[in-house]
């Protein structure tokens, strides 16, 4: 082998700089990383199932006991929330998560908004408290209908749907 | 069974809107691919869902939106065909230190700024079903890639392929390219081997299998194609659609494998012989299909995923808008000081960070990987969607002002160039073909 040129010695000295040492900053990113905490994870599709004995009977509480037994799809963003309703009149509304704790509001469609004895700005209210030690993830807390004078909240427990059982239900 | 009355009026209204806002976009002196991802944009809950929730939910119901991603996932498959196609990485051997360094440093600088960002975003716009390494290798190989495809066509527009700018830009980006796509190989692996019961060196021992049988075994087959051409020139719908099925037989085993179709699609690209002629045959007769026909639906796709009211708040545009400022940083910044340390000019090395700076399409295909496989989300998407925009859309202004184009060396503004095109444009013996 002959001896390097200055060329390639110039070469090899900007490869170093340029392109050895960012990775081994990458290196460094990659463990330091690994402390940080994200929030917890509550993307997905959830069975409710709500305590059927305070359950409205109808009118503007419709909404609330729609939620018996059905799938709620939260699509998460961090600490952002979009929480759809797929039962009956499609609904979507935004949340947040704070540790274990979710708070969401859904402005509900007009028909159930126009429903006797509802406020015309009817919003179903969701807090519940994750467990995140729970397999498949959990929930329970409650709902509320705040345009609804006469509805109760509702308490309801709702577990994470796995990836099969998601694409079932679609 | 889907509904063929709105898939078809899917298909109707998204041509149209992508051709028109192509044409649009053709009059800013912007490749038409740039419109017709913008126009994807606008079909989406961004523009139309937000001014015309009623339409839009007439037009694109939840419950057809597999069918659209089918169609438009084959699109994709078979243009990453053409990208591996199109893309001859042994042209970097000829450009020296200059385009080896190039090539290098826009990948890893644009990589390791990204996970310095990706340090501050993961605990802001991730979740813990996420693990820190994943996020931050993939936000790694997003930022930087180059659309080779798109890049090509700018070029091609400024009459600039044979130039050393030009041919170095086109050498550079095919072996971005093909890095970033087996890094990204990598962390698909690694994602989906950590939701998966299969251990991990089972998946990796596969793909390097898969690999190997495809470089040295399969390669050899694939040169009957070309020897078939040379004698004939021209090749048999048979054998057109035989070379078909092998692409997507390579797309199926390296989705069984655990990544992803596209991977096994570029692969069987990036192997097939690269005689110009043979390659401009091949992408002439399937280009034009995919380009006018399934890409825009691809682009529509990805417009109905992206959803620009997540970024709620200025909190949420200042984590793009430094998206868009460690990318451009990262891959401009990192490829200019490269070819300038390399000893290209300032103008020129300004001109080819600019140019690798393009992401276009190819950084569309993989962010919709990235949210598939759940490693970034929604909002992160919507990000990353307008970061691509932003550095693709800035391109042609920006190296107008920096490489400003010679009258003379101009091509009429409306040309379109193809891939086909394209390929025997990067061949200079065969100009006067042309």
């Amino acid at each position: 082998m002959g001896p390097i040129s200055s060329a390639n010695k110039k070469f090899l000295v900007i490869y170093v700089l340029l392109v050895g040492l960012p990775l081994l900053g990458l290196a460094g990113v990659l463990r330091s990383g690994r402390g940080l905490r994200a929030p917890i994870s509550v993307d997905g599709v959830w069975r409710f199932r709500t305590d059927s004995a305070n359950l409205p009977a109808g009118g503007c509480g419709q909404p609330l006991a729609s939620l018996q037994d059905s799938l709620v799809t939260i699509s998460q963003s961090g600490k952002g929330l979009v929480v759809s309703l797929n039962n009956g009149a499609p609904a979507a509304g935004s949340g947040v998560i704070e540790g274990t704790t979710l708070n969401a509001t859904v402005p509900l469609p007009e028909t159930s908004a126009n429903a006797p004895g509802c406020a015309s700005d009817n919003l179903l209210t969701l807090r519940a408290t994750i467990d995140p030690k729970a397999d498949p993830r959990s929930m329970q807390g409650t709902i509320s209908a705040n345009g609804c004078a006469s509805c109760a909240s509702v308490q309801y427990q709702a577990v994470r749907q796995t990836r099969s059982a998601r694409s079932d239900a679609h | 069974m889907p509904n063929l009355f709105t898939l078809v009026l899917q298909i109707a209204v998204i041509l149209a809107v992508c051709r028109a806002v192509g044409g649009l976009f053709r009059l800013l002196h912007q490749p038409r691919v740039v419109g017709e991802m913008f126009a994807g944009i606008l079909l989406g809950p961004s523009l139309l869902g937000w001014v015309a929730p009623h339409l839009s939910a007439y037009l694109f119901p939840a419950s057809s939106l597999g069918y659209l991603s089918a169609l438009s996932q084959v699109g994709v498959v078979i243009f990453m065909f053409l990208v591996g196609l199109g893309i001859n990485p042994k042209e970097l051997k000829s450009q020296g230190h200059a385009a080896v360094l190039t090539s290098h440093v826009s990948i890893t600088a644009p990589f390791v700024l990204a996970s310095f960002l990706a340090l501050y975003l993961y605990p802001r716009l991730s979740d813990d079903s996420v693990a820190f390494t994943h996020f931050a290798l993939f936000m790694g190989a997003a930022m930087s890639i180059t659309a080779f495809p798109v890049l090509a066509r700018i070029l091609t527009e400024r009459n600039a392929l044979g130039s050393r700018l030009g041919t170095l830009a086109i050498a550079c980006a095919a072996v971005d390219d093909v890095t970033g796509w087996c890094i990204l190989a990598y962390i698909v692996t690694l994602i989906r081997a950590a939701k998966s019961s299969t251990p991990i060196w089972m998946t990796l021992s596969g793909i390097i299998v898969f690999a190997v049988i495809m470089i040295y075994g399969v390669r050899r087959l694939l040169r009957r194609f070309e020897a078939v051409y040379s004698r004939s020139g021209s090749l048999s719908e048979s054998l057109m659609a035989f070379m078909l099925l092998l692409v997507l037989a390579s797309a199926l085993c390296t989705e069984a494998l655990g990544i992803h179709l596209l991977f096994g699609a570029f692969l069987m690209g990036a192997i097939m012989p690269k005689e110009h002629h043979f390659v401009r045959y091949v992408l002439d007769r399937f280009e034009t299909i995919t380009v006018t026909m399934l890409l825009p639906l691809f682009f529509a796709f990805t417009g109905l995923r992206t959803n620009i009211a997540l970024l709620k708040g200025p909190g949420m545009w200042v984590y793009c808008g430094l998206i868009i400022l460690v990318a451009t940083a990262g891959k401009l910044g990192g490829s200019m000081l490269a070819s300038w340390l390399a000893g290209m000019g300032l103008r020129e090395s300004a001109g080819l960070g600019t140019l690798m700076n393009t992401r276009g399409l190819m950084e569309l295909v993989i962010l919709n990987i990235g949210l598939d496989v759940k490693v970034i989300s929604p909002a992160l998407f919507s990000m990353m969607v307008i970061m691509a925009l932003v550095t693709t859309f800035m391109t042609t202004p920006v190296l107008e002002l920096i490489c400003p184009l010679r009258s003379t060396a101009k091509e009429p503004a409306g040309a379109e160039v193809t891939l086909a095109q394209l390929s025997l444009k990067l061949n200079p013996t065969d100009r006067s073909a042309a």
